[in-house]
């Protein structure tokens, strides 16, 4: 009897998973690299056939056909690797290709790539609905914010005994030209999650001449290279841009590379561990090096 | 000389190309459909009752077929404005650049791209068009100013003319530039790609403008090709002869601003075609107008599809825009007849 209970249980489960996946897209394209990441977090990776150019992480998905820069999509393209679900930050296009792709019957979905929570919170529930693992992505959820909140605590104490130090965050391929992350972009983001003052006023990334990035004085200066990691940045910022050379962060050695890649899309789930290390160099006395809880 | 070809055999064999190039670009694409199915869903939007199966019919009729008309269109609208370009310029040298209208698309271009949300409000249904509209009102304004500056006592002059248009060139890269530098990361990269052009997204609405405008300057350039085969032997020789040059002239700043300005709306700039095409079926047929114009209008438009069907099958599923490609096709093809001429 036992057996035959078991097996009944079994066959339902079977039919509820069979009944729920026809509702789930299969095939997906992902075109946006924050959300990309999180398809594979969320366990999608196997569905995914298809990515965009701002899609660089995780390294396996790197065999994946690619379709291109998100705002230069081919609907043919596209068509080829036969989707049932485009999906793509609000910047994806151009818009008549996103018309030609709904036409052939592809759900073509937009999710905000705002760096603030609240749309964070929903891009997840909607991939995990889309994916079929709803709970695992509001835990995802849940967990992203609680490190986060966590951190902000922590730097409330840090912050009564030491003043916030002055950060620049920095874009650059091979140290060349740097971009300056100010207002509005994800680098900003970061460096006040992770307790800094962004000492850039500007909006969006722009280059600053070494002048001015000398006069900032950063005492924290983050590197972001697309082509270098490491110390090989480091270096290759400060041959680069000699006259950095004086600034406090390179007299004391607070030169903090980072993997470029983070600050690709939205809110990704690499960010909050980035932030917390970040944080632990800004107040080496008051943060020790987290816990690693990497995603 | 006796190596140019016989104008009958070359035209017959452009129009044989150009036929080749439309059916190619209706049957390959990233998405390989059977050819029976590519000729079902053809039939079938011709309106004969053959029933064609959906994706068919919605990878010809919506994405290749849109695309290939555009692509003949900008291409024979590129190459025969180029021609009389160099026809008014007497330079082979010319390309419908230098009457600033691709400068002045590309500046129309850069503010509908750069600035659109900050000072302009457009009514919504005309919103996905507002960088085409600019771009080919950048266009015109730009060339009816070269156009005015060159004017003197009633008269156009041609030298007068293409210095201002270098002038207005160069302030309108500058302020391409300032548009630039304003720019963050991802309008950057939407500008950079306008610059390469490209037939991606080629819808119906797109297209109607262009088949428009292309299809009168096609049918009217040819038109004029005695007077501009008179023009050959200079402005006022031309007039002794009874034509009415000043009239010649703005017929055809006329045909390459709208012809220019509405390819470049449709497709973004797309270099090469206009200087070279003309050029190279110089090379192939001798100067006369009335052989050249027809023969620039094919060559200019199976150039145009050829590249484009590399564009989009070379990196797929991504596309490479299509001014990178007309270059590296045509180009080495270019110093191939040169070289060749000169042995």
């Amino acid at each position: 009897m036992k057996i035959f209970r078991l097996a009944i249980g079994m066959l339902l489960w079977a039919t509820a998973v069979v009944v729920l996946s026809a509702d789930q897209p299969q095939r997906w394209v992902s075109a946006g690299g924050s959300l990309t990441e999180w398809i594979v977090v969320l366990g999608g990776e196997s569905r995914l056939v298809g990515i965009d150019t701002t899609s660089q992480h995780p390294e396996s998905l790197q065999a994946l056909p690619k379709i291109g820069y998100q705002r230069q999509l081919s609907a043919e393209g596209v068509l080829a690797l036969r989707p049932d679900m485009l999906v793509g930050s609000e910047e994806m296009g151009p818009p008549p290709v996103l018309d030609q792709l709904r036409k052939a019957g592809v759900r073509v979905e937009t999710l905000s790539a705002d760096a603030n929570l609240e749309t964070l919170h929903s891009t997840l529930d909607k991939l995990g609905a889309w994916l079929g693992t709803p709970e695992d992505a509001r835990q995802q959820f849940n967990q992203y914010s609680q490190t986060l909140q966590q951190l902000k605590a922590r730097l409330h104490a840090a912050q009564a005994q030491h003043p916030a130090p002055g950060v620049l965050l920095l874009i650059g391929g091979t140290g060349d030209r740097p971009l300056v992350a100010g207002d509005g972009t994800l680098g900003d983001w970061l460096i006040k999650q992770a307790g800094g003052t962004n000492l850039a006023t500007q909006t969006g990334y722009k280059a600053l001449s070494s002048e001015m990035l000398a006069g900032l004085d950063p005492a924290y200066i983050i590197i972001a290279d697309r082509r270098l990691e490491g110390a090989a940045a480091t270096q290759a910022l400060l041959k680069q841009n000699p006259a950095l050379s004086q600034s406090q962060a390179v007299r004391s050695g607070h030169v903090l590379p980072i993997d470029a890649t983070v600050l690709v899309g939205g809110l990704g789930p690499r960010l909050p561990a980035v932030a917390e290390h970040l944080a632990a160099q800004f107040y080496p006395q008051d943060l020790a090096e987290p816990v690693a809880k990497k995603p | 000389m006796s190596r140019r070809v016989s104008p009958k055999l070359l035209l017959t064999s452009l129009i044989s190309l150009t036929l080749l190039c439309v059916w190619l670009s209706l049957a390959l694409g990233p998405l390989r459909l059977p050819l029976g199915e590519t000729l079902r869903a053809l039939a079938h939007l011709s309106g004969l009752p053959v029933a064609a199966n959906d994706q068919a019919l919605l990878v010809v009729g919506q994405i290749r077929l849109p695309r290939t008309l555009m692509g003949l269109m900008v291409g024979a609208v590129l190459a025969l404005t180029g021609v009389a370009m160099q026809g008014l310029f007497r330079n082979p040298l010319a390309d419908p650049g230098l009457i600033g209208v691709s400068s002045g698309a590309a500046l129309g271009a850069a503010l509908a791209i750069v600035g659109a949300e900050y000072f302009f409000a457009l009514p919504i249904g005309l919103q996905p068009y507002l960088l085409s509209l600019f771009a080919f009102m950048g266009g015109l304004i730009i060339t009816a100013m070269v156009y005015r500056l060159g004017c003197r006592e009633g008269q156009a002059h041609v030298a007068t003319m293409l210095l201002a248009g270098i002038a207005l060139t160069a302030m309108a890269g500058a302020a391409i530039g300032l548009l630039t530098y304003l720019a963050d990361d991802t309008t950057l990269r939407l500008l950079t790609s306008w610059n390469l052009g490209s037939l991606n997204g080629a819808s119906y609405a797109r297209l109607w403008p262009l088949l428009g405008i292309g299809l009168a300057v096609a049918l009217w350039l040819p038109r004029r090709a005695d007077a501009l085969n008179t023009l050959l032997l200079g402005e006022s020789e031309a007039r002794h002869l009874g034509i009415d040059v000043e009239r010649l002239k703005g017929e055809l700043i006329l045909c390459t601003a709208l012809g220019v300005g509405a390819a470049v709306a449709a497709a973004g700039l797309i270099g090469f075609v206009g200087l070279v095409v003309p050029h190279l079926l110089r090379l192939l047929v001798g100067p006369d107008h009335r052989m050249l114009l027809p023969s620039a209008l094919f060559g200019g438009a199976s150039l145009l599809l050829l590249a484009d069907i590399i564009a989009r099958l070379l990196l797929a599923p991504a596309e490479l825009p299509i001014g990178i490609v007309t270059a590296f096709i045509g180009a080495p093809f270019f110093l191939f007849l040169l070289l060749r001429r000169s042995v």
